[in-house]
């Protein structure tokens, strides 16, 4: 079995706040793994050291057996991030934000101009790419930034919140984008969410995370059946002590 | 009609006390920055009143009569020293002089004791040294002046009887520019003076603090418009990005500085066109008007000096939390610009106690200041180890700024002059 993600007792800490607190879970290559949780229980923090923005404090995590913390550079190679609050260049119009963003994948132009072609098409966004991203509403430059993400086909996707803030049409296109595209180009994703029915829809494994570590893993249907729930935020209330 | 006035300004009231932005800009201010500058204003007039007071005349007297030697006693009576001079004249004295600590160099032409005795009107030339030493350098040759035109008076109350010659004395006032005698008064040479020390290094300061507020906002922005998570985990070094942001900014600068060579060739344009209506003064040929060279050293080091102004600024971009923040630290750190600036309006650095020379030396953004006058003087040596210091000083700002943006601390270092503990990462 080979592992896209294999992450071993990590932690994390800020000051006197322990926001990981030995967290280990692995993702294998070509599924979709949703780590869940409640603001605060650490999914952004781990996202983040996965991607090489933060150090561990301890523990190790290897992307496709490179080790983020010595091999970053080799690593940011081979994933693609979507912060959960990310922005694009305001007075950038979207066309040119997915070039700028495309000139560090891809140098030869032919290919460039199939992946901002292949981003545009991923986006829906059609002729409004040509206005300035400031004109875009939360919606519009979320789906800009989802089809950023995924345009250069990375070997794994981490995707923070993907839908965060999304009304219930712009979040139900994402979800489905992301599902397309991963069955249709093999790529691995790991995502983070509070919402737990997106998850449900979207990931093959799942973790639930709560202050820092793991407290339930597996698939949703395996998760539901275990804790005799009817979804996963039952599940995660039993787990997590609330029920 | 003013129903709920009270409610709004609590509010704003507790606000505006509660934001450290303005907290820290209301305590600076009045507390350090007006008595810093007071500092260098009571110090640098301290200096250039010590230096009138203990400013040397040269006297060259050709006349050697009676009336010669009781101006000379005149002027030695005064706390001023007077030195005698061995040239037997001024052109002779010129490169000497320039070289002491000579203010003036006054000259008794043959036939002036017998002029006074005969009731005709004689003459007296005074030649201000120039050494471009500031404000306070124009005092001394007016000072002779002023002592030779009371001589004046007395003799001509001493000769009250005859009305036509109320005025025996007729004071000449002409200068001695590096080492060679000029056809322009000193305090004409002052107003240039001026032009320099109070034009110039207010335009260094204002265009320093435009970039540093325009450079502040390119890290801080993609930090407020959260585009720089993103673009830190593409397949592109951090030092790129780093000099990418610079080089953008350079680009800016260099236009920037430009801009300040041109307005300054057109300031000391409008000054040479002024003494240009004084036939026998060519500015160019005593070296006053910046030659070639004076250009391109000036140009680079206001190059240098607004390299190290960005490269500052996005230092300091790189650890604030967002735009404000960082226009706002840019902004505190606006008024060290001010005090080299009053410095070397008033005085002459070099006569500075040695602790605070070295203080306003090491701040990088004196040395521009310094090369303009360097560079009009011809005095290239320190205008180039300006230059080559705030290159390093350049440097050593780019390497911090290297390590912040090379480490995690770009996104956990969060400057936002706000209390309360760093907030918890999800």
């Amino acid at each position: 079995m080979s592992f896209a993600v294999k992450a071993e007792g990590l932690a994390k800490v800020f000051g006197s706040v322990r926001a990981l607190d030995g967290l280990s879970f692995q993702v294998k290559t070509g599924e979709i793994y949703g780590l869940i949780g409640p603001n605060g229980a650490g999914k952004t923090t781990a996202l983040r050291i996965v991607s090489t923005l933060l150090l561990p404090t301890s523990g190790s995590v290897r992307i496709f057996d490179h080790d983020v913390l010595r091999e970053a550079s080799e690593v940011r190679k081979l994933i693609s991030y979507l912060p959960e609050e990310a922005g694009a260049y305001k007075n950038l119009s979207g066309y040119e934000y997915l070039q700028f963003m495309g000139r560090f994948n891809r140098d030869d132009k032919r290919d460039l101009k199939a992946m901002v072609e292949d981003a545009a098409a991923i986006s829906g966004l059609g002729e409004r790419l040509r206005d300035r991203v400031k004109t875009y509403s939360k919606g519009m430059k979320r789906r800009l930034l989802v089809a950023r993400a995924l345009m250069n086909k990375p070997k794994l996707a981490v995707l923070d919140e993907p839908t965060s803030g999304l009304d219930v049409l712009h979040s139900y296109h994402v979800r489905n984008l992301i599902k397309q595209y991963v069955e249709k180009h093999g790529v691995t994703v790991l995502l983070s969410s509070h919402n737990m029915l997106e998850v449900e829809y979207l990931c093959d494994r799942v973790a639930l995370i709560n202050k820092g570590k793991i407290v339930a893993e597996g698939a949703p249907a395996e998760l539901k059946a275990r804790y005799k729930a009817s979804n996963l935020e039952e599940v995660f209330a039993e787990v997590a002590g609330l029920a | 009609m003013l129903e709920g006035l009270s409610n709004v300004v609590v509010k704003e009231v507790r606000e505006l006390i509660r934001d450290p932005k303005i907290l820290i800009g209301m305590i600076i201010v009045p507390l350090l920055m007006f008595p810093l500058m007071g500092f260098a204003f009571r110090t640098s007039m301290q200096i250039a009143v010590e230096s009138v007071r203990a400013m040397s005349i040269g006297v060259i007297d050709q006349d050697k009569g009676v009336y010669a030697q009781e101006l000379f006693s005149t002027l030695a009576f005064s706390n001023l020293t007077v030195i005698r001079l061995e040239a037997t004249n001024v052109d002779q004295a010129a490169k000497s002089v320039q070289d002491s600590n000579i203010t003036a160099v006054v000259v008794i032409p043959e036939g002036f004791s017998q002029n006074i005795t005969n009731d005709l009107q004689a003459k007296v030339h005074v030649y201000g040294v120039f050494r471009g030493m500031g404000l306070a350098e124009a005092s001394g040759p007016s000072a002779v002046v002023s002592l030779v035109n009371a001589f004046s008076e007395f003799l001509a109350l001493r000769k009250v009887g005859n009305p036509a010659k109320l005025n025996p004395i007729l004071t000449s006032q002409e200068s001695i520019v590096k080492g060679k005698v000029v056809s322009v008064s000193h305090s004409a040479l002052s107003s240039l003076v001026l032009s320099q020390y109070i034009g110039l290094p207010v335009a260094i300061i204002v265009m320093l603090i435009l970039v540093m507020q325009i450079a502040a906002t390119s890290v801080a922005s993609e930090k407020e418009e959260k585009t720089l998570e993103t673009i830190l985990t593409m397949p592109v070094g951090r030092f790129t990005i780093l000099l990418g942001k610079l080089a953008g900014s350079v680009v800016v600068a260099a236009v920037g500085a430009l801009a300040g060579v041109v307005g300054f060739n057109y300031y000391i344009g409008s000054y040479t066109a002024a003494f240009a209506a004084q036939p026998s003064v060519d500015l160019a040929s005593v070296g006053l008007a910046p030659t070639l060279t004076a250009y391109f050293v000036l140009g680079a080091s206001f190059f240098v000096a607004l390299l190290c102004a960005l490269a500052l600024a996005i230092a300091i971009s790189s650890i604030a939390e967002d735009v404000r923040s960082a226009q706002a630290i840019v902004g505190y750190f606006s008024f060290i610009l001010y005090v080299p600036m009053i410095f070397i309006m008033y005085t002459d650095i070099g006569m500075l106690p040695m602790a605070l020379r070295l203080v306003l030396l090491a701040i990088p953004f004196t040395h521009p200041m310094l090369a303009a006058r360097a560079a009009v003087l011809g005095e290239y040596t320190v205008a180039l180890m300006g230059i080559v210091y705030v290159s390093v000083f350049t440097v050593a700002v780019l390497y911090v700024a290297a390590r912040i943006f090379t480490t995690e601390k770009i996104l956990t270092m969060r400057l936002r002059l706000k209390r309360g503990k760093p907030r918890r990462e999800e």
